[in-house]
């Protein structure tokens, strides 16, 4: 058994929670956030120890607690880390690792030195759609990779889901947050491509807009270049676009000597029927007493389930997670390169 | 014997900056508007309710806004003290509705005053509808302006059908939480509109929303923020006397559907472009469909994303 706290119940951080509920060998034990609401539901979730602040947690941690999964704002990273792994806590972190790659490599040395595993929410790799492309690719039936096409663009941050909350101050901070959509967007796209690449990349060229007038870029362009192939991508990203869930703007295309793939060719062509299709699955599983798939009924997020459980399965039997601390510096590396490069192009 | 009641006047504008003020000034002068002498205060309130710009159709275009201070300066002098007004609402902070959707670019450049209705003086005022006493915090600019133009967008809304000049004085209420009223949503619409009285309501349809955005290209115009909905329920393809908060609003005689004229442009050509929401479409079936959501996240216990996460 593993027993598991959640440093942060907002959005992130509640799905967590709620995934890790339908995770076998998992039991949740700790949750913090600031909101007493937040916290009665994980109340009612069957968790014991509860928190309003993360250090009272990761400077006292129950003695049973194996592992911990922080999903606090970006500016909170570096420091709730570096706690977890002095309380000898192996850590699951929501993208981006850190703001910066300085503090990246803080975290790096900091999981060398204390030989807990450190697993960052890389999610994108672990959509449906982008294991099986990722499997076409290595089969070698696409021949050899030459460009990729990677897009997300959707509401960003700024919007609401279907009940209006607050959008979390942070976001409008600059400071706290460390960039805008490729850090928030790119940050995946960026990964993609050195997942699929199974390499390393730098910046050809990049661009970045502020249709929103804030102090953060919400439209970024980035040609990336693999330093190990020939291999190009294009990183096309944006906050600008008001989309409703469960429309979902991403796509990865690969280009390949023999042919191409499009995730939109691994899309539900009627996401609405998926969902009552996945939803009914489900229903019979639980009535026959097996597991549910969760979030199946989105085609999309169950992502966030099969991150986690990879991650409890490496805790559990001492595997590296296939998302090292190293992806998440790398990834943020090339962000940096992007904002230096789109500095240059704009003056 | 005909009734007259209240005119409406509709006008086709390009959307550019010139078109949009010649379209501001003959829907004025199609509606007869005499503004009364000696104003020197202005209040704009446009519908800026979500971070979402104006060509996505949720938000009042700045452009508009623009055209209005300059009719206003045209008529009332360049001297007259003009304030662009909006309140917090639960999910929108103004002052970064401000930034985002361009009207703080907007302010600088005609040099106006942006101004939170949440950090202004409030007068607490209540009002019964019906068997019901809400209470409101009102901004006292907006009672003490001598002009209270309202630029509200026209759109379609899940919860009240429509939205348009009657809910964009709704969100002139002060208090962030608006979401406190959402359950007797129809009745604060209607009960702000018994407090608040625009003198002037001009509306944003150059973008206008429905099933998705359209370029209507149309500006509408009217003193009687009654009659502008029931015009715009009409162009949304809604029988305005079956939206619930027309109902309320007739029977607590905030406004009167005899003899609304429109003049100016045909309805039915903005009618026939608008695009109304299909019958299958998840707005029509909002309640029913998170119901049985509800219903089969708690025989499966499964996880809500968060998109859906309080419905």
């Amino acid at each position: 058994m593993l027993n598991v706290g959640v440093i942060g119940l907002g959005k992130m951080g509640s799905l967590h929670m709620m995934n890790c509920l339908h995770i076998e060998g998992v039991e949740l034990i700790a949750a913090v956030d600031q909101s007493r609401k937040a916290l009665n539901k994980a109340r009612s979730t069957g968790v014991t120890h509860l928190y309003s602040d993360y250090h009272d947690l990761l400077h006292r941690p129950p003695p049973n607690m194996d592992a911990v999964i922080i999903s606090l704002p970006n500016f909170l990273h570096l420091e709730s880390i570096a706690l977890a792994l002095e309380a000898g806590l192996d850590v699951f972190v929501e993208k981006p690792m850190a703001k910066t790659a300085e503090e990246c490599l803080e975290i790096v040395n900091l999981v060398r030195k204390s030989g807990r595993k450190l697993m960052v929410g890389h999610s994108s790799r672990f959509v449906d759609a982008i294991q099986k492309m990722k499997s076409v690719l290595d089969m070698g039936y696409l021949g050899s990779l030459e460009t990729l096409t990677l897009e997300e663009i959707i509401n960003g941050p700024f919007a609401h889901g279907s009940i209006p909350t607050p959008v979390p101050e942070w976001w409008f901070n600059h400071e706290k947050v460390g960039g805008g959509v490729l850090l928030d967007l790119g940050y995946h796209l960026i990964d993609l491509f050195r997942f699929f690449t199974r390499g390393e990349c730098r910046v050809l060229f990049a661009s970045i807009d502020h249709k929103l007038n804030l102090p953060i870029e919400d439209s970024a362009v980035a040609v990336l270049q693999s330093t190990d192939s020939p291999t190009k991508g294009i990183v096309n990203v944006g906050w600008y676009q008001k989309s409703t869930f469960p429309q979902f703007n991403f796509r990865v295309i690969l280009h390949g000597s023999s042919g191409y793939m499009s995730s939109d060719q691994l899309v539900p062509n009627n996401v609405y029927l998926h969902a009552i299709k996945e939803g009914a699955k489900n229903l019979c599983r639980r009535i026959i007493g097996k597991r549910i798939k969760p979030l199946s009924y989105t085609y999309f997020a169950t992502a966030y389930y099969n991150e986690l459980q990879h991650f409890v399965e490496c805790v559990m039997h001492d595997l590296e997670p296939s998302v090292s601390p190293e992806d998440g510096l790398r990834t943020i590396e090339t962000i940096e390169e992007a904002y230096k490069t789109a500095t240059r192009t704009t003056s | 014997m005909e009734i007259m009641g209240e005119i409406v006047s509709l006008v086709k504008t390009q959307s550019s900056g010139e078109d949009i003020r010649e379209a501001i000034a003959k829907a004025l002068d199609l509606i007869d508007f005499k503004s009364k002498n000696n104003i020197s205060s202005v209040v704009i309130k446009p519908n800026l309710c979500y971070y979402w710009n104006a060509s996505t159709g949720y938000t009042t275009d700045p452009r508009l806004v623009s055209a209005i201070i300059d009719w206003v300066r045209d008529t009332h002098g360049v001297d007259t003290d003009i304030k662009i007004v909006e309140a917090d609402a639960t999910a929108m902070k103004t002052k970064h509705a401000f930034l985002m959707l361009g009207y703080e670019k907007l302010a600088a450049s005609k040099k106006v005053v942006l101004l939170n209705l949440s950090d202004d003086n409030i007068t607490e005022k209540k009002v019964k509808i019906g068997k019901r006493e809400i209470e409101f915090k009102i901004p006292s600019s907006l009672l003490d302006t001598d002009l209270f133009v309202s630029a509200p967008k026209l759109k379609i809304m899940r919860n009240v059908k429509i939205t348009c000049a009657l809910k964009n004085t709704f969100g002139c209420i002060s208090s962030p939480r608006k979401i406190v009223y959402h359950p007797f949503l129809e009745e604060a619409i209607v009960g702000i509109n018994k407090i608040l009285r625009p003198d002037l309501t001009i509306v944003d349809g150059l973008v206008a929303l429905g099933h998705h955005p359209v370029k209507l290209n149309m500006i509408m115009a009217s003193t009687d923020p009654f009659s502008v909905d029931w015009t715009a329920s009409r162009i949304m393809g809604y029988n305005p006397s079956r939206i619930k908060f027309m109902k309320i609003a007739m029977a607590e005689n905030i406004g009167n559907p005899e003899g609304i004229t429109t003049r100016g442009e045909n309805i039915e050509e903005f009618q026939r472009i608008f695009p109304k929401e299909p019958v299958l479409s998840l707005n029509h079936h909002w309640n029913l469909l998170t119901r049985l959501f509800k219903l089969y996240a708690k025989a499966t216990k499964d996880v809500i994303h968060p998109s859906l996460e309080g419905i």
